[in-house]
């Protein structure tokens, strides 16, 4: 699925809803909802959850239309980050219990790379964050994506890869700027 | 860590937004973040920069069907139109270098939605209403409220004419359907006699009209655009 292909058109309803065009506000809702609901939904792990989360974002989305600039941002990245920032402050403010099944090395090996069947569908931004992500150690990409995906601390992620908080901490840290300079390159 | 916060450079900040972006901080930071996003613009660039990095594994995440009450509940929560301030959207400069990219990117649009939509089972009808001038309109129609959202892509106004959306169904008889803006979308209400025929295949199409609209039941000036609805 590429809503990059949408851009300009998210971009163009952007700036509407900066207007307070409800009907651009329904454009942008009809092009994302699916895809914001399914990011929301992954990180809270539970449909009313992830419905409540989704109203949030939009009635963020309709507030913060004008802060969008599209010299600097992509409207799909714009509005994945409103999600997933959302849906993380909720997960935080329900202090659930975080997904608990242990890293090791064999789950980072059988983690599932969906770029290999998807690539036809993936936008070129995907394709070369997943080229970046694969020079990373296997064990670090787990940890990155169990952040990204599930919303995992880095307490949750030094208990399920059973390290010292302190070293889970550097290994993130070292995986995020290996990772920017192999995307800035 | 505090007697760096106002070297918006360091890279103790570059990686305390990555860690924000990442998703892998406690409530207590995230909010003492976000605190920091508000008042300092160099750090929230920061943080912009990696959300912009990380944003595209997203991607990755299927899409889920929404419930079409989440819309409504939203819908009525919406009842204050936020305060526009003067930007780059109100540049005509902005507007015009879209208008070319966006005519072209209204079929890639409609295209997208085929793959946004296949989990779903209520699939929205849509129409891209390409012209040969690059005009462009995007309608989609919400058949709950029996409306259709009509958003001018890369309309240029013309200050004698105004557009007006018409409905060509399968017998080629155009139906009047109302009129356009040329600066912001608009939801036009699909009168019961037509809505049965608001269908897949039916074409949308937006001719030029004096003020006020056709003064017939057809369209009288030049058609500037037309699409199919599909359902994807």
């Amino acid at each position: 699925m590429d809503l990059e292909a949408n851009r300009s058109i998210i971009a163009a309803a952007l700036a509407r809803i900066a207007y307070g065009d409800r009907a651009a506000l329904q454009t942008v809702y009809q092009l994302t909802s699916a895809k914001l609901f399914g990011i929301c939904l992954r990180i809270l792990g539970e449909r009313g959850a992830a419905e409540d989360v989704l109203q949030e974002v939009f009635v963020t989305v309709w507030r913060k239309a004008a802060d969008f600039d599209p010299s600097r941002a992509s409207p799909v990245a714009w509005l994945t980050a409103i999600a997933r920032n959302r849906a993380i402050d909720q997960l935080r403010a329900e202090r659930r219990a975080p997904r608990a099944a242990p890293i090791d090395a064999a789950a980072a090996i059988s983690d599932p790379e969906p770029i290999a069947d998807r690539a036809m569908e993936q936008s070129e931004a995907n394709q070369r964050l997943h080229r970046c992500l694969d020079s990373l150690d296997a064990l670090d990409r787990t940890a990155l994506r169990a952040a990204f995906f599930d919303g995992n601390t880095y307490e949750a992620l030094a208990a399920r890869m059973n390290v010292p908080l302190g070293t889970m901490k550097s290994r993130i840290r070292r995986a995020l700027l290996k990772l920017k300079s192999c995307l800035e390159r | 860590m505090s007697d760096i916060t106002h070297q918006p450079d360091a890279p103790e900040d570059d990686l305390l937004a990555a860690e924000y972006a990442l998703g892998v901080l406690s409530g207590e930071e995230r909010s003492a973040i976000e605190q920091r996003i508000r008042r300092e613009p160099t750090f929230a660039l920061l943080v912009e920069a990696w959300e912009q990095r990380l944003a595209p594994w997203a991607e990755d995440i299927d899409a889920a069907a929404v419930s079409p009450a989440i819309w409504e509940r939203l819908a009525a929560r919406l009842s204050n139109k936020p305060t526009a301030n003067a930007g780059w959207w109100q540049s005509l400069a902005f507007w015009r270098a879209l208008t070319a990219a966006t005519a072209a990117l209204a079929a890639a649009c409609v295209g997208a939605l085929i793959l946004v939509n296949t989990t779903l089972r209520q699939l929205p009808l849509v129409a891209a209403i390409d012209g040969a001038a690059g005009h462009a309109f995007v309608a989609t129609v919400d058949e709950r409220h029996r409306t259709i959202a009509v958003l001018p892509a890369a309309f240029v106004a013309d200050p004698t004419r105004v557009p007006e959306l018409w409905l060509i169904p399968s017998d080629g008889k155009p139906r009047a359907l109302g009129l356009l803006q040329a600066d912001h979308a608009v939801t036009i209400p699909i009168p019961a006699d037509l809505a049965v025929l608001i269908t897949r295949e039916s074409v949308l199409a937006v001719s030029l009209e004096p003020p006020g609209g056709s003064p017939s039941s057809s369209p009288t000036g030049p058609v500037i655009g037309q699409g199919a609805l599909t359902n994807l």
